[in-house]
């Protein structure tokens, strides 16, 4: 192409009171560099766009290409189309560069926004010129998270003779899975999938698993990063500790247990579940009497293991080199708290569904049988078997997701879980009335729908109409809805209420996708490349995510993620390279390469 | 009745204020959080999904709209933001524009310029009849010493040249009647067109002649105290209606009712029956006002946070209303015979078109529909009833 070209600029401030910090005004001083550009529009001075003006304007000065920079630039796509139809010019050459295109809008990141403009400028797409080198690899990886997707993306690699470091917050792996008794669809035994994956883990030799541990720092390049991992002080030596349990016994303080959601205590020495892996005892500080200052001690005397016990062990800091990471930190429980109107923490039998997946598991604090809660005799609300058993339950989808008020998304797996412990609750008590309130049935997947007909038949009470409102007279729970489908009040009693809760990112999921480089979207998800086409890879090279972290999904779909993730990493370690990903690219080389590449001829 | 769904409806509906009619996803939330929805009534849901299917005589015909007092405790927590209780208020808009058969309603409603000019209009004119029958005197200015009476208060009946003060009330008292027959006549025509809609149209019902009388303490109970809207989250809003709406009738039984009592010529102390009425509906008009202007400006409280252009024009003027009357007490018992003259006559250029618009076609009108609405659910009700308990027999 050797015609002249001379290029108008359209910068588009964001609309609706969004604020940007991306610095328009650098951008406009950078394009005053340009001989070719002609002119420069700003949507702040010409707010009203003029089609006979605009004309007249493109015309005197002969622009033949157009640039729309900025914020929402589809949005005033279609004006300039119809000027440049008006005018018998290609309404190709009107081009978007958009700063929501490659992260620049949620990073604010002009010089990623600059690099954008110049590659419309010179008319090259921006994949091509901002093509990031490749790196060596290190055949190491780290994989963040050792739930379900953590556990199934370890497995693959380490199969596959490359070394794993697997970091998991918690004192065991398992994440929520674990805590499940069965899974949709098919009720199999979570235990009896997930157990025989967890010792696996365990016991590679390929996998060196570190447990109640985070990830604290990450630096170095894709390829060859350098990770600070901190290992919280576990005060047991898992290498001498024989699991015998003496020292949780003679414990003298509690609290609440994380892995049964809060239901029952554990002593502040304690193995999550029997199952934990690795299976061996761990301090709680911030329960431990010694490590509060009092005096006690009782756990060291009784370990029959010499120096098993270090009740002042430090938290220490190591550094490991990885070549690729695997983000798998799946997610936590919407706080139903915040939406008062349930009547959760109010009235001690409206529970939320993770805490009933633990009344029901057999592994549970009361072996699986429904209880109420009761009041222990320091005053704390818990499970215990001597509780009365509920005759009417009544199951509430939707609780913080699909609601404006705080989650606008569907979080996916709640209604199939909803059915799911309908039908666990029928199971046990055959004679229990059971209520499900839903707003639409979401059952998406192969068999799904097959398993909703099937507990259709089970004489559960399936109603179309969200419960509104959660009360309580006299210890009974009073539950408001309209059944829409018949267009009828309802304002049932019932002894139990289950809060189908939707699911959230973690607290710390912003702060470790900053660490590895990587952008959460507008609800927390750590985001991807592309949705569609590659819903693994991440913007920096040699970081992929899977699981829950990504966002809602089931345990089938968290585990296929997982294979594609560890299969994305054994790709990088075959080829021996890795994408540096775009973030390693600076300004100066992408507007090299943009010229370089540029058919456009200047002087 | 056949009914034809019309997707276009809810459209027509944007006019009278509904904005997100495309939101809701009828998980009931609100009508189970609505504490004045009961087992015969069904809303909001079932009236928006009316409107959403544009079953245009159902809604016109539908008395469950006015069971709600627009509480707006069914939008706080509604999870698509549909703001059930605005579109409520909205689709009570178009009904009473169904009920007013001279079609102003609708104008009004939908259209700010005409109920402003109607408004402007009937102000001037009640100017230009002061002008041009009852000027003030010309003594006014060179000798106001004279409208002066021994408690060095304006006498506000003399003010007109060669008028008595006897004549003057007559003359006010003549043109309120007619403002009351003209509006009460509109207002009750309305009504009884609300009743063919909401009743008499549908054949299949028949209504006991017994419940007309046997339910009428509904319609009385149910004006005066304003009782369902205690049921509400918010108990002021029940104050403030109960304020508002006494104050108004007190006003309304002064002036049309015994107004030679009333608008006297000395200055009674303050704690007479004239004065304590007229503080006490001030008070009811001025409580109910104000916070119902600072919340429509903070948009804090859901239901107020879409303001119509119409719900601005009544609180404009209710405000100026009540202002102006109190500006004519001030000049009178302070003795500023002009200041006297210009805030009564504004007063009643105010005060006229208020009425004659707010009453019988615009914002005010709700006063008299929702206790006739309910009154005439009562009735359906009976007449419902009535033939479920004479079922025929199947073999007889
Ligand atoms: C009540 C309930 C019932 C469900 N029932 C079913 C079912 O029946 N069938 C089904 O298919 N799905 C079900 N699901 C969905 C299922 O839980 C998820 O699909 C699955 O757990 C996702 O696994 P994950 O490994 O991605 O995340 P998680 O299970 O959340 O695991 C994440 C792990 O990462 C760890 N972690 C978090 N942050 C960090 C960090 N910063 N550093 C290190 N480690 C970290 C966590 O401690 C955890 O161990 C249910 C969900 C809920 C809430
Ligand atoms: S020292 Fe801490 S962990 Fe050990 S027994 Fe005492 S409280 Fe329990
Ligand atoms: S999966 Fe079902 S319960 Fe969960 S948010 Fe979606 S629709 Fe609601
Ligand atoms: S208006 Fe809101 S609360 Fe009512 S049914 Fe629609 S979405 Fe639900
Ligand atoms: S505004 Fe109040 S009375 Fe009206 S529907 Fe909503 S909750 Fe019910």
């Amino acid at each position: 192409m050797n015609k002249k070209d001379l290029i108008g600029i359209f910068f588009n401030h964001p609309g609706n009171g969004q604020i940007s910090n991306i610095n328009y005004d650098e951008l406009k001083s950078y394009v005053s560099s340009f001989n070719f550009v002609k002119k420069v529009w700003d949507s702040d001075d010409s707010p009203l766009l003029d089609r006979s003006l605009m004309v007249s304007e493109i015309q005197k000065i002969g622009i033949t290409r157009l640039v729309i920079v900025g914020h929402d630039t589809g949005m005033v796509k279609a004006f300039f189309n119809s000027v440049f139809k008006y005018m018998g010019l290609p309404v190709e050459d009107v081009l978007l560069a958009d700063f929501r295109e490659h992260g620049a809008l949620e990073r604010n990141d002009t010089e990623l926004a600059k690099a954008i403009l110049v590659c419309a400028i010179y008319n090259v797409p921006f994949e091509i010129a901002a093509k990031p080198g490749t790196s060596d690899v290190c055949a190491d990886t780290l994989v963040i998270g050792g739930g379900i997707s953590g556990i199934q993306a370890s497995l693959e690699i380490a199969d596959a003779n490359q070394k794993v470091f697997l970091v998991e917050k918690t004192g065991t792996i398992g994440g929520h899975m674990a805590m499940f008794d069965k899974t949709f669809p098919t009720l199999d035994c979570a235990a009896c999938i997930l157990t025989p994956k967890m010792v696996e883990v365990g016991q590679h030799e390929n996998i060196e698993l570190m447990t109640y541990s985070e990830v604290q720092d990450v630096s170095g390049e894709p390829g060859n990063y350098k990770v600070k991992i901190l290992k919280k002080a576990r005060r047991v030596d898992i290498s001498t500790c024989i699991g015998c349990g003496t020292c949780s016994e003679k414990c003298p303080s509690k609290a609440f247990s994380e892995f049964d959601a809060g239901t029952t205590l554990r002593k502040a020495i304690y193995i999550p579940f029997p199952q934990a892996v690795p299976n061996k005892y761990l301090i709680d500080a911030e329960s431990c009497r010694h490590v509060q200052g009092k005096k006690c001690g009782v756990c060291v005397k009784v370990c029959p293991v010499p120096g098993c016990i270090d009740l002042d062990q430090k938290d220490e800091v190591v550094e490991i080199t990885v070549g690729n990471i695997i983000i798998a930190t799946g997610f936590k429980v919407f706080d139903p708290k915040r939406a008062e109107q349930f009547g959760y923490g109010k009235h001690p039998n409206v529970l939320t569904s993770l805490e009933f997946e633990r009344l029901i598991n057999a592994a549970g604090p009361t072996g699986g049988n429904i209880t109420y809660r009761t009041k222990d005799k320091k005053g704390n609300w818990v499970f215990t078997t001597g509780g009365d058993v509920p005759d009417t339950v009544a199951i509430i989808h939707c609780i913080g997701s699909r609601d404006e008020n705080y989650n606008a998304y569907c979080s996916k797996v709640c209604c199939m879980y909803s059915l799911k412990l309908a039908h666990l609750v029928k199971e046990k008590l055959p004679d229990a009335k059971v209520y499900e309130h839903y707003i639409d049935m979401r059952a998406f997947g192969k068999g799904y729908e097959e398993f909703y007909e099937r507990i259709k038949k089970e004489g559960i009470k399936i109603i179309r109409g969200r419960t509104a409102i959660v009360e309580s007279t006299n210890g009974k729970l009073i539950i408001k809805s309209e059944d829409v489908e018949k267009g009828k009040l309802l304002e049932k009693k019932v002894e139990m209420v289950i809060l189908a809760v939707g699911l959230e990112p973690t607290d710390d999921a912003a702060s470790i996708a900053k660490m590895c480089g990587i952008d959460v979207d507008g609800a927390g998800w750590m985001k991807e490349v592309n949705y569609v086409s590659d819903p693994v890879n991440t913007l920096s090279g040699g970081v992929a995510i899977a699981g829950l972290c990504q966002g809602p999904k089931d345990i089938p779909d968290s585990v296929a993620q997982a294979s594609a993730a560890a299969s994305r990493v054994l790709q990088n370690i075959l080829k021996g390279k890795v994408s540096k990903g775009i973030s390693s690219l600076t300004f100066s080389d992408i507007e090299k390469r943009a010229r370089e590449l540029s058919t456009i001829k200047y002087d | 009745m056949a009914q034809r769904v019309d997707p276009t409806f809810m459209k027509s509906l944007e006019k009278f204020g509904v904005k997100d009619w495309k939101d809701c996803f009828h998980c009931g939330n609100c009508t189970a959080s609505c504490p004045l929805t009961e087992e015969d009534y069904q809303f909001p849901r079932m009236v928006i999904r009316q409107a959403q299917m544009g079953l245009k005589d159902k809604l016109k015909s539908n008395l469950d709209l006015w069971m709600c007092y627009f509480c707006g405790d069914c939008t706080k927590t509604c999870p698509r933001e549909a703001n059930p209780c605005e579109i409520m208020r909205s689709i009570r808009r178009f009904q009473i524009s169904a009920y007013d058969w001279t079609g102003l309603s609708k104008k009004f409603f939908t259209s700010t310029t005409w109920e402003l000019s109607f408004i402007i209009g009937i102000g001037v004119i009640v100017l230009a009849l002061f002008a041009l029958f009852l000027p003030p005197s010309p003594e006014l200015w060179t000798n106001p010493a004279l409208f002066l009476n021994e408690q060095g208060g304006v006498m506000i009946n003399n003010m007109v040249e060669s008028i008595s003060g006897p004549q003057f009330v007559k003359i006010i008292e003549y043109g309120d009647w007619t403002m009351a027959v003209v509006v009460g006549g509109l207002l009750i025509s309305n009504i009884l067109n609300m009743f063919y809609l909401t009743l008499l149209k549908d054949k299949s019902l028949h209504i006991p002649f017994t419940a007309y009388f046997t339910e009428f303490w509904k319609l009385i109970f149910h004006f005066s105290t304003q009782d369902k809207l205690r049921k509400c989250d918010d108990k002021s809003y029940w104050v403030g209606h109960v304020l508002l709406m006494t104050g108004y009738t007190i006003m309304f039984v002064i002036i049309v009712g015994l107004l030679p009592k009333f608008q006297i010529e000395e200055i009674v102390p303050w704690y007479n029956w004239q004065r304590l009425l007229g503080y006490y509906a001030t008070i009811g008009i001025l409580v109910f006002l104000i916070p119902v202007v600072i919340g429509r400006f903070k948009k804090k409280k859901c239901k107020l946070k879409h303001s119509h252009p119409t719900d601005w024009h009544f609180i404009i003027m209710l405000g100026l209303t009540a202002i102006s009357g109190i500006l004519v007490h001030i000049f009178r018992i302070t003795g500023m015979p002009i200041a006297t003259y210009i805030s009564y006559v504004l007063h009643l250029a105010i005060l006229v078109p208020m009425i004659m618009i707010e009453v019988p076609f615009s914002k005010w009108s709700h006063l008299a529909y929702r206790p006739f609405a309910i009154y005439f659910a009562a009735l359906k009700k009976a007449g419902v009833e009535k033939e479920k308990v004479e079922p025929t027999p199947a073999f007889a």
